[in-house]
Formats: structure tokens, C-alpha cells, sequence
């Protein structure tokens, strides 16, 4: 069922994960200005994330004494790097630019990656605030793998493939989302905190001025904080194959599907985000190792006893 | 070339705003804020994501010397703007879009340190106070590094490139880790105007506090904003209480604005700020009291923030009230969430008051950050307190601690009162 795309969906595939992300940062944009100012600036507002990479791309990048620069630029690359290569994976439809047979775990793997990218980005400036952004993320990550782990693996358990396509596959009928809704939830909450944004943004939040950002300028802060955007777009849409049945739906072609499940999600998680403030770690974590991990055991372990059966 | 030109008109068109604020100059804060609000710029979270760097107040002597740090932290293009008072401030923004269609760097902080100083570049908003806030440490000027400014660090592992190597410690659980001096403020976001704490760090924990001169060395003569009805009333002049009240009111409603930015919850914090601004402009009792209720109600409800909060910051009445503290911060009686709680009950209750025509009474009156007519003013008992509350707190609970607690600067820079 799953073919892999044809050789232009590689070009196109950035180009669109770019507009994707530009849609996002808008809707983002205008919800918050529609909340601050009123519904009259919403519109106005649709188009500022594009004003903000102009206004970057124009300005000068800024140096600080004795900064590791090369580390930190690698840190800076990799996030949108990250991104991009954890999207070849992503079925637009039914047709994933590849559909190899760990495309789960290559997934994962990608996204791993931005671990070491923030904590680069916020090693290389020699700042102290940046430091602090960039250990928030670690702190972050072992808070959230664990849980997105058992996530992951409860939709192969129950495709009984890592295969990407075979998990689209699997959900003919039933979606995973109807008898994995545990797994699906966390699945969510791991997509914002690996794309460190909204409630999972303490690594670049205000307190720190910023964060893992706080010195970056021009070019470099357009790739971080854009890179982000990316990252957020393509985990939230891989939650499309995973649990909300991919392509699949009645009437309208596949990659329509794709795109209304991968525009809902995202809907959510931008309309979510303004319920909650930003979670400190030290505190999550207690959170997550009590209730979240226990419950996606539980759920994989359902998930089992159902494959088991069947 | 005329690309280059056409970016800046566009950039010049909503440019991000890095404001800061020097002690004394809330009403100019306040008049910059609602107008960056009305033409939706955006705020910077410090200079190098910003394009404009604004100055609410008269800056003056040492005063430069940090914000022309500050300033070289800003990425070309940028401009500079002062608001000196407070009917200057769209004036002001107007110029800021100028100079950026211009490109006109050169117009900073007159008297900024020399060029070629060893931090040039460095760090910018905690590396920028290293000039000191004080005058007493002229004598470090040039000489870079936070540990050279910090009073126990005498003696650091070495210097790279004109800063310090980070000295090693005995952390809290007995390993030996490498400790950070810095200085916390004065360029901050969300951070009261003009505090700055010099810190060591291990890590991201507070091993060590310590406030800085809180004054600048500019004495400033205007009654302090948000205790003025009370100063007022105690000079002798009849002020309501309705007005009072009224001012209260807008006075939690910018500590909460600040403490919930702080927290990272932009959105009740943009709200609060709207309608501080709302109830300071006179607009009847009636019209936002709704809309501050249904605030205080969320903020109260939302168990994430109890959960994130709780613990942090104890402060035991007895003990507050044998350091001198009144106000909030005594009636509260517990940790940065009862703070918050006290504010939300202090301001619903403001809002009931603000018809009063009834004359403040002269003696014994207590102002937004507690008795006004001691023989210091309320905040330097929340000053007093911070170096206890923060030690081997984390950078974030530290953050929330200052921020629960909110003292006012301009309290003290108005008395005159001398301190570090």
C-alpha cells in the first residue's frame, strides 16, 4: 500500500515543510494577537512569522568573546537539519519520500538529534543564560523519551512493524487513536516537548531572556527558533501515521486527509498551548515518572494482549 | 542596495522593542508598553532578538556605562530611543522607526564605555551590569568579569580573553563543581527596574545572593508610582479612596503581569497588563471588573501554576514580620503561590473600593508593597529578604521568587535610602 514518493517529492518535500511551518507560526501569531489586541489584529498578524525571518535574514549575526563558534553552529544546523530528515519518513498520503523498515525508529533517531542540537546551540556562546537554556533541555529530554518511547512502540506493537506504512496500513478500519488514546495523549505532550515550544519551552523561555537563544542574532536565531517551528510541524503531523489513521477517510483523496488530520493537531496544540504556563522539569518529571510512564506501560501492554488475540 | 534599503523600511514598520527600565521611571514604563501594545511591536526577550533598544527614564552616570552594553548587544541595524517622560512616548517610537530607515547606529547611549573595553561583545544583559550599579566599583571598570565584581570572589582560576574562569566549589550535595559569579539584572526581562543581585551559580542553582546597589547613583525626585496616593495622603494632601484603591489595583495587576510572564504564561500576563492599563485610565469600576474576575478566577484555578509554585520561596509570617515586612508578602504568610493568591484578593477587593470619595486616612496606611511611613520604605524589607529566599533556589525558582515578591525601586531611589 505504502509506495515511496517520486524523485520531485524529495525536492518538494522541505519547500512544503517549510510553508507548513509558516502556516503554523502564523495561526500562532494571529491567536495571540487576536487574544492581546483584540480580533481586528488577528489578520494583521497572519503574516508576521514572514516579516520575522525578513527582518533576521537583514540583520547582523552577533559574536561573543571567546564562543565555541563551530559547535554552536552545528548545534544551530541541526535542528532544521533534524527536522527535515525526520519528515523523509512522513507519508503525505499514503507516499513517504522513503518507507524504510525502521522508519520508526529513524524517526526517533532524527528527533533525538535535536537533543544534542540545544544543548550546542546553547553551549557555543559562552553565556551563562545560554548554558542554562541549553541544560533545560537535556533536563526536558529525560523527562519526556521515556514516555514518547513507549508511545512509538505501542503503534508498532499494534502494526506489528516499525515500517511506517504498514502502521498507516494497520489502522484500515479502526483507528489506533480509538484504542490507544493513552499513547496518543502522550504522544502530543512529547511532540511540543521535543520541539521545545509552548508549555515545554523553558529551554528558550523569557526568564532566561531568552535561553539557548539569548545571544544568537540575525541568520543563527532565524534557524533556531525556525528550526523549531519545523520540528513542532513534523512531530505533529507524524501523529497522523501513528494514531490517526494517515491518509485514510472517505471521499477526499488521501493527502487531503493528511493534511486536514495534520491541520487539526496542529490547531490543538496551538489552542492548548495558552491553557497552560511553561512546566519547569524539576517538577514534570515527578509527573512523568509516577503517571505517564506507568500509563503508557500500561497501554503497550494492552495493546499486546489485543495483537495477541487477534 | 535599495534592497537593502526597502528591508529596513519594512523592518522599521514593527521592529521588536527591547525596553529597559531605570528605577523611577514607571510611568514612563507604563505610557511605553501601551503604546508598543496599540501598534503591536513586539517585546524583545533582551537585545540581540531585538531591533530597538528604548529607555524608559533620564539615564545618567553610571547608567551609561551598562546600557551602552546593552546597546552593543543589539544587531545592526538598530536604534535607540530615551523616554525621559512619560507624553513622550509614542514621540519616541516614531523616532526608533526613523533612525531604522536611516540606519543610524551611532546614535546609542552617550557615554557608553570606550570601544575595544575586553567585554566588548560579551554576554550582554547579565554580563552588562559589570560596571556596577554602585559608584564604588569604579575602580573595576575596564577590568572585566564577574568575579572581579563580586564581593566574596577574590580569587579566581584564571582569566580567558578578559573574563574569569569559573572557580570551583563544594556544590550542595558535596561534589565539587565549577561556581559562576554573575550578575543578575539590571536588563532583564519581566526584572524590577533598576535590582540588580550579583549571584553564584552552580550549575543553575544559587549557591549565594546578593543585592546590589538597588540605587543608581541618580537621586530622583518624583514620588514613586504606585505608593504616590499614600505618600501623598501622608504629606498631608486629601487624596480618595477610591483613588487609592484604584491605583492598588493596577499595581498587583503589574506585579501579576510580570510574575505570570515569568512563569511563562504570556497570555494571562498580557491581560493583566491590558487591564492595569485599563483601570490606571480611569475607566469605571464597572467595565473591567468583570474581565479582572474572570482573570483571578483563571489564575486561581489553574492547578499547573499551584503545582510549579508551591514550596517555593517560604516565607512564615513570624518570621517576615520580624524582618520588617508588611504588606502582601506578611499577609500571605507561605510561599510564591500564597503570594500570587494574596495579590488576586487584594485586587478583587481593590476593585469594590474604587467609588470611595472618602478621604485616605493619614497614618498607618498600607500601600501595594505594605506600611508606607516607616522609617524605611516597604521594599527595602523585600531587598533584605532575597538573599535568604533565593539561596539554593534554581535559576527558574529564583526567577519566580523575585518576582512573588516584586519590590518596587522606585521606593527606594525617591527616599534617597543608600544601600550595599
Amino acid at each position: 500500500m505504502a509506495d515511496t514518493a517520486p524523485l520531485w517529492g524529495v525536492v518538494l518535500m522541505p519547500f512544503a515543510l517549510v510553508a507548513a511551518a509558516v502556516a503554523a507560526a502564523g495561526l500562532d501569531a494571529a491567536v495571540t494577537a487576536a487574544s492581546r489586541r483584540g480580533p481586528a489584529a488577528a489578520l494583521r498578524d497572519l503574516p508576521a512569522p514572514l516579516g520575522e525571518a525578513l527582518r533576521l535574514l537583514g540583520q547582523q549575526r552577533r559574536r561573543t568573546d571567546v564562543a565555541d563558534i563551530v559547535l554552536g553552529r552545528v548545534g544551530i544546523g541541526l535542528v532544521p537539519v533534524a527536522a527535515v530528515l525526520a519528515a523523509a519518513v512522513l507519508p503525505w498520503g499514503f507516499r513517504a519520500v522513503t518507507d524504510p523498515v525502521a522508519g520508526i525508529v529513524w524517526f526517533n533517531a532524527m528527533e533525538a538529534l535535536a537533543w544534542a542540537a540545544i544543548w550546542l546551540a546553547g553551549w557555543g556562546p559562552n553565556s551563562a543564560l545560554s548554558l542554562i537554556g541549553g541544560y533545560r533541555f537535556l533536563a526536558q529530554g529525560l523527562a519526556y523519551e521515556l514516555p514518547h518511547m513507549f508511545a512509538l512502540t505501542t503503534a508498532a506493537l499494534g502494526a506489528e512493524s516499525l515500517r511506517v506504512g504498514d502502521v498507516v496500513a494497520a489502522q484500515q478500519g479502526l483507528w489506533f487513536v480509538v484504542w490507544m488514546p493513552a499513547a496518543f495523549l502522550v504522544y502530543l505532550l512529547s511532540a511540543l516537548a521535543m520541539a521545545f515550544w509552548g508549555p515545554f519551552g523553558h529551554p528558550v523561555g523569557r526568564d532566561a531572556a531568552g535561553g539557548a537563544v539569548v545571544e544568537y542574532s540575525g541568520a543563527d536565531r532565524l534557524l533556531l527558533l525556525g528550526g523549531r517551528w519545523l520540528l513542532l510541524v513534523v512531530t505533529a503531523s507524524f501523529s497522523v501515521p501513528l494514531f490517526l489513521g494517515g491518509g485514510q477517510g472517505p471521499l477526499l483523496p488521501p493527502w487531503a486527509w493528511t493534511l486536514l488530520k495534520t491541520a487539526a493537531v496542529l490547531v490543538l496544540l496551538i489552542g492548548g498551548r495558552r491553557l497552560v504556563p511553561v512546566l519547569r522539569m524539576d517538577r514534570y518529571m515527578e509527573f512523568v515518572w509516577m503517571v505517564l510512564v506507568p500509563l503508557t506501560l500500561l497501554q503497550a501492554l494492552f495493546a499486546a494482549v489485543v495483537v495477541l488475540d487477534r | 542596495m535599495d534592497l537593502s534599503r526597502a528591508l529596513r523600511r519594512f523592518v522599521a514598520r514593527r521592529p521588536p522593542v527591547f525596553l529597559v527600565t531605570l528605577p523611577g521611571a514607571t510611568a514612563e514604563r507604563l505610557a511605553v508598553e501601551a503604546e508598543l501594545r496599540s501598534r503591536g511591536w513586539p517585546s524583545a526577550d533582551g537585545p540581540a532578538g531585538a531591533s530597538a533598544l528604548v529607555v524608559a527614564g533620564d539615564p545618567g552616570g553610571d547608567q551609561l556605562a551598562w546600557l551602552g552594553e546593552t546597546w552593543r548587544c543589539v544587531p545592526q541595524p538598530k536604534a535607540y530611543a530615551v523616554v525621559a517622560d512619560a507624553v513622550n512616548g509614542p514621540g519616541a517610537l516614531d523616532e526608533v522607526s526613523e533612525l531604522l530607515v536611516r540606519a543610524a547606529p551611532e546614535m546609542g547611549p552617550v557615554g557608553a564605555a570606550a570601544p575595544g573595553e575586553p567585554h566588548a561583545g560579551h554576554t550582554g544583559h547579565e554580563g552588562a551590569p559589570d560596571h556596577g550599579a554602585d559608584g564604588d566599583q569604579s575602580s573595576h571598570a575596564g577590568h572585566s568579569g564577574h568575579g572581579g565584581h563580586y564581593g566574596h570572589a577574590g580569587h579566581h582560576g584564571g582569566v580567558v580573553a578578559g573574563l574569569p574562569i569559573a572557580e570551583r566549589a563544594d556544590d550542595r550535595d558535596g561534589l565539587r563543581l565549577d561556581r559562576l559569579y554573575l550578575n543578575l539584572g539590571p536588563a532583564l526581562p519581566d526584572w524590577p527596574a533598576g535590582l540588580v543581585i550579583g549571584v553564584a551559580l552552580q550549575g543553575d542553582v544559587v549557591q549565594e545572593a546578593e543585592v546590589r546597589s538597588p540605587g543608581t547613583g541618580v537621586a530622583v525626585h518624583r514620588c514613586p508610582f504606585w505608593s504616590a496616593p499614600w505618600l501623598l495622603a501622608a504629606g498631608g494632601e486629601t487624596v480618595p479612596c477610591g483613588a487609592a484603591d484604584r491605583r492598588r489595583c493596577a499595581a498587583h495587576l503589574d506585579s501579576l503581569g510580570r510574575f505570570l510572564a515569568v512563569a511563562g504564561w504570556p497570555d494571562p500576563a498580557a491581560r493583566a497588563r491590558r487591564l492595569r492599563d485599563a483601570v490606571l485610565a480611569d475607566v469605571a469600576p464597572g467595565e473591567v471588573a468583570r474581565s479582572v474576575r474572570r482573570l483571578t478566577r483563571r489564575i486561581r484555578a489553574s492547578r499547573t501554576l499551584r503545582r510549579l509554585t508551591a514550596g517555593l520561596g517560604e516565607l512564615p509570617a513570624a518570621r517576615a514580620r520580624d524582618l520588617g515586612i508588611t504588606g502582601p508578602a506578611l499577609a500571605a504568610d507561605g510561599d510564591v503561590h500564597a503570594r500570587l493568591c494574596v495579590w488576586l484578593d487584594e485586587i478583587e477587593r481593590a476593585l469594590g473600593g474604587m467609588n470611595d470619595t472618602r478621604p485616605l486616612a493619614t497614618d498607618g496606611a498600607e500601600g501595594p508593597r505594605g506600611r508606607i511611613g516607616g522609617a524605611t520604605p516597604p521594599s527595602q524589607a523585600l531587598l533584605d529578604v532575597l538573599p535568604v529566599l533565593l539561596r539554593g533556589a534554581e535559576y527558574a525558582c529564583a526567577r519566580l521568587i523575585v518576582a512573588s515578591l516584586d519590590p518596587d525601586l522606585d521606593e527606594l531611589v525617591y527616599a534617597g535610602v543608600a544601600h550595599g
